[in-house]
């Protein structure tokens, strides 16, 4: 094949290349430039002061956002935990054919449907001290009422489930339509060998499941270091700084403290985490399937 | 027969001096005119709607209006104000939008607008105008940079602007014997005897949720108890003995509040006090109106206004929002017209008889007003008394503030000893001004 020819394809797809290259690393190239500036939203970027690494180091003495970093760090294990448990368990006990269940799922996927603004306020009116409806049942029952958003830990956990109740249905239909994609002959191989119905599980249907599995949990993983609306609206980070992820800490730092490149800077080690978390779970991910790979060859041919 | 042709020659004469004042109309070179506004979705500016047909007739300037939410007012405005050519013509800003404005020259110097015979309404009287409003909105480059001062000058005219008052339930003061508070320590002994006397009521409402609302309250009580956040050289000092008064005095307040006190912005404590679920109320005198809206208030007709009771001294806050013509405005000189007509006498009894927030003194003892809104006298006595300095207008105030409110909000809820608190908040405060360049003359 000549030259010309090889390069054809190539030239067919540079259009879609281009736009796209742009598309995707204009914004991050302009995050990452930003993140050297002093910048103020009062001024245009070209006239911004170029201050190095000082946006970088200033992270690393600043208290408040060391604080949200963990909080951020507290909350995405403490949500995507109890969703995946949750999502999953579900998925394998609604996994049969019983009467509505087409309806009990179309509501279980509810809630995702919401937008999270509405979510959050929702929360916020239900967690309302006086009028909410946990304290007004709490009382009618003889007890007092929980300080759901007025203590720094009641207020993490009161967080964490508006996000459970938000997000499991999405790891609930993710993991349904992967077991139910599983293959029938594993299953009924498993059933022939007397496999108790737990065995099925742990044995055949999780490690089978597991690519599935990975993805989602990187997905829930990566949402749960960027939800903001739901925490903004619910209690705004506080009390004090118990509820401020670092994602309300970068729209606070720009929106707040107008500092644009500060915030650029916690954007951009917020990305490179997420970008690590990729990584990790992606290779993590091809390892498993080279080695299901590996042993699908030593099983047909023997070696 | 001279005298009988000498009367239709000074008729004429007449006739050509009074057409003559007619084409000396101000408006007459701006007839047509449109400006464009931004101002806040906010009951005082929801009143300037009402009245802005009238300017319309009056002076032939046609008035465009882009009410928006307040911080989205802001976000707008952030961009529009770094144009070469801007959309707006007049803008209505947050009190501490003054100090990022000024400093990056976005807003015309309105002296030379002032100075203008061709402009400026000899009838203004620009000493009416509230002075703690104008000090706090309107100046900068005088003391510290955002007051008066020798070397200050004026960028912005207040309107729809704000002090605090204590709003009060006289039934249940009456009921009880309670007085009404007059200085901070009567005013914590009513906020913790209100709810053992009143079953389920709290004493006060006030803002306590982490963040601006928190630094807020905090703030509102730093002054009148003798305090400030730095001292003329900048030094953090809001960590003294005054600081510390402060702190303690909201956390008594949130403590014998309504449940729940810890969350509040000032929505929820108005609608806390409008409920029945509180005997107090100190913030701004802007949630006054909805009080006493039956229709959504409990409590219409049994509050009771007072001035800010007294600490060390007298000092109640400022806040709120001012009209100010941007520097990349296209129909200046008619903004200006509109922004004198607003404040002026006339246009600022006009706002507030639809139930705006007066700019000036005189409007406050017009008895028109004082029939229809019978707590304006109180509130034009409590603007006697509004510090124009209880909280630095500094570019990077939104960092400090922010802290103040989280740390404070530790105070509240995680009973974070209120002296370690400030200790810390004066530290990184100090850091931060290190950092703005503050200390660069030491």
């Amino acid at each position: 094949m000549g030259t010309a020819n090889r390069l054809t394809p190539w030239l067919f797809l540079a259009p879609a290349v281009v736009v796209l290259g742009i598309a995707l690393l204009y914004p991050i190239g302009y995050m990452i430039y930003a993140s050297f500036l002093s910048w103020s939203p009062s001024e245009r970027i070209g006239d911004a002061e170029w201050i190095g690494w000082r946006n970088y180091t200033n992270l690393w003495t600043d208290e408040a956002f060391r604080e949200s970093f963990l909080v951020t760090l507290k909350f995405a294990a403490a949500v995507v935990t109890i969703e995946m448990v949750l999502g999953v368990g579900l998925a394998l006990l609604l996994d049969r054919k019983l009467r509505g269940m087409t309806v009990l799922r179309t509501i279980f996927i509810l809630p995702m449907m919401i937008a999270p603004i509405v979510v959050g306020l929702m929360w916020r009116y239900m967690y309302h001290p006086t009028v909410g409806v946990f304290n007004r049942t709490l009382k009618s029952l003889g007890f007092d009422g929980a300080p759901w958003l007025s203590d720094g830990t009641w207020a993490f956990w009161s967080v964490v489930i508006a996000d459970v109740w938000q997000w499991t249905p999405f790891i609930f239909i993710l993991a349904l339509a992967a077991m139910q994609s599983l293959p029938r002959s594993a299953l009924e191989a498993a059933e022939i060998d007397g496999a108790t119905e737990w065995q099925k599980i742990w044995y055949i249907k999780i490690p089978l499941m597991m690519p599935v599995l990975i993805v989602t949990l990187l997905l829930r993983l990566i949402d749960a270091f960027k939800v903001l609306e739901v925490i903004l609206v619910l209690t705004n980070g506080g009390p004090g700084l118990s509820t401020e992820i670092v994602a309300l800490r970068i729209f606070r730092t720009a929106q707040e403290f107008q500092e644009l490149g500060e915030a650029a800077a916690m954007s951009n080690v917020l990305l490179l985490m997420l970008m690590a978390l990729t990584i990790l779970m992606v290779g993590y991910n091809w390892l498993q399937e080279r080695r299901a790979m590996r042993l699908r060859v030593v099983a047909e041919t023997g070696k | 027969m001279m005298m009988n042709l000498m009367k239709p020659a000074a008729l004429a004469l007449a006739g050509i001096a009074f057409s003559g004042a007619a084409l000396a109309d101000p408006y007459d070179a701006y007839r047509g005119q449109t400006v464009v506004a931004n101002f806040p979705a906010h009951p005082h500016y929801d009143a300037v709607m009402k009245v802005l047909p009238q300017f319309t007739e009056e002076t032939g300037i046609k008035v465009e209006v882009d009410q928006l939410q307040y911080l989205k007012m802001r976000e707008k405005q952030t961009l529009e104000l770094t144009k070469r050519r801007g959309e707006y013509d007049l803008i209505g800003y947050v009190v501490f939008s003054k100090a990022d404005y000024v400093f990056a020259d976005q807003l015309e110097n309105l002296a030379k607008y002032f100075m203008n015979p061709k402009l400026a309404d000899p009838t203004y009287d620009a000493d009416d105008l509230i002075d703690g409003y104008v000090q706090n909105i309107g100046v900068a480059g005088g003391t510290k940079g955002y007051l008066p001062g020798k070397t200050g000058s004026l960028f912005g005219l207040p309107f729809g602007s704000e002090t605090s008052v204590l709003a009060y339930r006289k039934d249940i003061f009456e009921k009880h014997g309670i007085d009404v508070p007059e200085n901070y320590d009567q005013l914590l002994d009513a906020a913790c005897k209100v709810p053992e006397v009143e079953d389920g009521m709290g004493g006060m409402a006030s803002r306590a949720a982490s963040g601006h609302q928190a630094s807020h309250a905090f703030l509102l009580h730093l002054a009148p108890l003798g305090g400030r956040v730095f001292d003329d050289q900048w030094n953090p000092i809001i960590n003294n003995e005054a600081g510390v008064a402060a702190a303690n005095a909201l956390k008594t307040i949130v403590d014998c509040g309504p449940e729940g006190s810890q969350t509040f912005g000032p929505s929820e404590a108005a609608a806390s006090f409008m409920q029945g679920d509180s005997a107090m109320f100190m913030d701004s005198i802007a949630f006054a109106a909805n009080f006493e809206n039956p229709e959504k208030s409990k409590v219409a007709g049994k509050v009771g206004y007072a001035l800010h009771p007294e600490g060390v001294r007298r000092g109640s806050q400022t806040g709120g929002f001012g009209i100010a013509i941007p520097k990349n405005a296209e129909n200046k000189e008619a903004a200006f017209l509109l922004m004198q007509w607003l404040t002026s006498k006339k246009g600022d009894l006009a706002v507030a008889m639809q139930g705006g927030n007066p700019s000036r003194f005189s409007t406050y003892e017009n008895a028109d007003l004082n029939e229809k809104y019978p707590y304006s006298a109180t509130f034009g006595e409590a603007l006697k008394y509004a510090d124009p300095d209880w909280r630095p207008i500094i570019p990077v105030w939104g960092k400090i503030n922010a802290d103040i409110g989280t740390t404070m909000s530790k105070v509240l809820t995680e009973d974070l000893d209120p002296q370690e608190a400030l200790d810390g908040v004066a530290e990184r405060a100090e850091a931060i001004m290190d950092d703005a360049g503050y200390y660069t003359w030491r």
